[in-house]
């Protein structure tokens, strides 16, 4: 058996196709007809640039914008000018169109290689693609037909670059085992958006494997097992089946309305970190976005991201969403980060200290020019503003006088914003759930942030391993907490929504089912999952599940009870 | 010649995309365009130089604009960094 990085799940068992590695060699000649070999260069050139735009429309319909993207990106690295007028040079000096082309690369690849900066390093692997693919051009050597492999086929290679994956039908590959690449690589994330059962860096991996070998590949455990015998492959064969089965499963959820077993509706919305997120929560066929935090906007800069720059990231998530609810947090930062131009200071307790709402009503400048990129953006979408961290009831209303004086210059000004966004609070904190009937008169919606919600109310770090056990969401003080927040917001008719991971939680969707919960709020990936348990229940079968649940009296009591329930 | 002094403040920096789109942008010009920053010179028409200069957000540059058209030149250079490329 071999062992690699597991990195695109699934299970394969196919015929090993080994894509060789040509020989890049030649001998390097000295031309005297400078001016035919610049044209010889030349045509590699814009053969290199039509093959690149066929393989990266291919990969635009199989895998993704993105991949696309960053193969037109090897177009402008070989029509960088720069890089045409030093190879032009070195042509003039005698050089012949390979040595001089390979030699302006293999400068530029040790610069970026030798650099500190990952992205940086990354790139050089561009510049290595694009070298090999002017050589081959040049050479006259023409890759193998990866879309004419017949069915059952595991590639095997020394990596798998884009322009096989461009290569690549997935009717017919049903595995991709490579010597190198780990998780985060390039390769991982293409066979990962192929779908295709993956595992890389396998050491030596040419020297275990030919040609028509049979072979299961693992992609979850990181195996590859070489001729198999019958017992395994009846194993595989299995497991195989179990695996296509439930995402089979699931994917009959894809498209559909999120609904319980007795045909109560509702709304299954991802969380998001950056703009770009809110295309992968569409694409796992989320409903909008419940929770997206805007941290990002202030990390790693040196000084605060200006009113603008704000306005474009919101809206830029709000058009891609196309009228699908936008839940946008506002600043949630404090002492457990060091931003220096924000004048954040490394606190003893930062989890209890000068953070998020508190934070953003001392520092009005820096709220008001956020809430003033919202209000912008909310013409552009339906989007709502939520606060983090409320403690009492007038953190709220001090944030909402501020939104609505901000509304007020607006209108002054002629700026087109939605006059009825709703403006929410993330419950989180153990004082917020137990005014949540005081809060619920004054908010337009909750969302339950389960993870600091447990972590304040069991007084515990979950970071921290001699404490962590206390660290459930199934302690009948949090359950409590979170039933009493859900039935506040249901007298008060106000959506109530849950954003931590609790949520997504098989063991918790009958209760929250139960308790009234309207919105659940995920990361995409778990979407149809989600959407698969909820389908499950009947609200009388959550009822009796809830009613013997919150009779227990320990965590573990909870825990054992679900268990059987599930 | 004109010469401006500019701090890079896109969160990521001149990675490729902002790369290929400054000088492709840069391109359009027939002056030279050079960017100063750690002591060295970079040919900002040239995405692979842009890279190689491993500019990050913060990092404070100076912008060289020389010949033909460099007032246009400047005006955008400056608009597209200040922009953040529209990240």
């Amino acid at each position: 058996m071999l062992k690699g990085a597991g990195v695109s799940d699934g299970i394969g068992i196919g015929r090993v196709l080994v894509i060789e590695e040509h020989s890049l060699e030649y001998t390097p000649k000295t031309v005297t007809d400078k001016k035919a070999e610049t044209e010889r260069f030349n045509d590699a050139v814009k053969v290199f640039c039509e093959n690149t735009e066929k393989q990266a429309n291919s990969l635009r319909i199989s895998a993704s914008e993105k991949e696309a993207e960053i193969m037109l990106g090897h177009i402008s690295i070989v029509k960088d000018p720069y890089l045409t007028g030093e190879v032009e040079k070195l042509i003039n000096d005698g050089q012949c169109a390979e040595s001089a082309f390979e030699n302006i690369c293999d400068m530029f690849i040790s610069i970026f290689s030798s650099t500190d900066d990952e992205m940086t390093k990354q790139r050089a692997a561009d510049v290595r693609d694009v070298k090999t693919g002017i050589l081959k051009i040049l050479l006259g050597i023409y890759d193998a037909d990866i879309s004419e492999a017949p069915k059952g086929t595991v590639l095997a290679a020394k990596e798998l670059t884009p322009s096989m994956a461009a290569g690549i039908n997935k009717e017919n590959i049903v595995g991709i085992i490579t010597e190198t690449g780990g998780t985060t690589s390039h390769s991982a994330i293409l066979a990962r958006v192929l779908e295709i059962p993956a595992v890389m860096s396998i050491a030596n991996l040419s020297e275990y494997i030919q040609n028509g070998d049979t072979v299961i590949v693992d992609g979850s455990s990181g195996e590859v097992l070489e001729s198999p015998d019958n017992a395994q492959l009846e194993r595989y064969t299995q497991k195989q089946e179990q695996l296509l089965k439930e995402r089979r499963e699931l994917e009959n959820f894809r498209g559909k309305v999120t609904v319980s077993a007795d045909g109560e509706r509702y709304e299954l919305v991802c969380n998001i970190g950056k703009p770009e997120d809110a295309a992968k929560a569409l694409e796992f066929d989320g409903e909008g976005v419940g929770l997206f935090r805007t941290e990002f906007l202030f990390m790693n800069k040196s000084s605060l991201p200006s009113e603008d720059e704000q306005f474009k990231e919101y809206k830029k998530a709000a058009l891609m969403l196309k009228g699908k609810p936008l839940i946008i947090r506002t600043l949630d930062i404090g002492g457990d980060k060091e931003i220096p131009y924000m004048g954040l200071k490394k606190e003893d307790n930062p989890f209890m200290g000068f953070r998020a709402i508190r934070y953003c009503l001392k520092n009005r400048e820096i709220f008001k020019t956020q809430l003033r990129a919202i209000l912008r953006a909310s013409a552009f979408g339906n989007i709502s503003i939520m606060f983090p961290l409320i403690t009492c009831v007038e953190e709220l209303r001090e944030g909402k006088a501020l939104i609505e004086e901000i509304k007020a210059e607006l209108r002054a000004g002629g700026t087109e914003f939605d006059e009825n966004i709703k403006v929410g609070i993330m419950v989180e904190t153990a004082s917020a759930a137990v005014i949540a009937d005081i809060l619920a008169k004054e908010s337009d919606f909750f969302s339950i942030g389960t993870n600091d919600l447990t972590g304040y109310t069991m007084s515990c770090d979950r970071g921290n391993s001699d404490v962590s056990y206390l660290y459930s969401v199934l302690q009948p003080s949090v359950l409590r907490m979170i039933k009493r927040i859900i039935e506040c917001a249901r007298e008060n008719n106000i959506p109530v929504g849950m954003c931590g991971e609790a949520a997504a939680d098989p063991m918790m969707i009958p209760l929250l089912i139960s308790f009234g919960l309207t919105e659940f709020s995920v990361s995409a990936p778990s979407v149809l999952k989600v959407r698969k348990c909820i389908s499950g229940w009947t609200k009388q079968k959550a009822d009796e599940a809830a009613k013997k649940v919150m009779s227990l009296d320990t965590r573990q009591s909870v825990y054992d009870y679900l268990k059987t329930v599930i | 010649m004109i010469t401006q002094k500019l701090t890079i403040s896109n969160a990521q920096g001149f990675h490729m995309r902002p790369a290929s789109v400054f000088s492709a942008a840069m391109g359009k010009y027939p002056c030279k365009v050079t960017i100063n920053f750690n002591g060295n010179s970079y040919n900002a028409k040239s995405t692979l130089n842009l890279i190689a200069a491993c500019m990050k957000c913060g990092s404070e540059i100076e912008l060289v604009c020389d010949g033909e058209n460099e007032n246009g030149a400047m005006a955008e250079a400056v608009q597209l960094i200040e922009s953040g490329f529209g990240e």
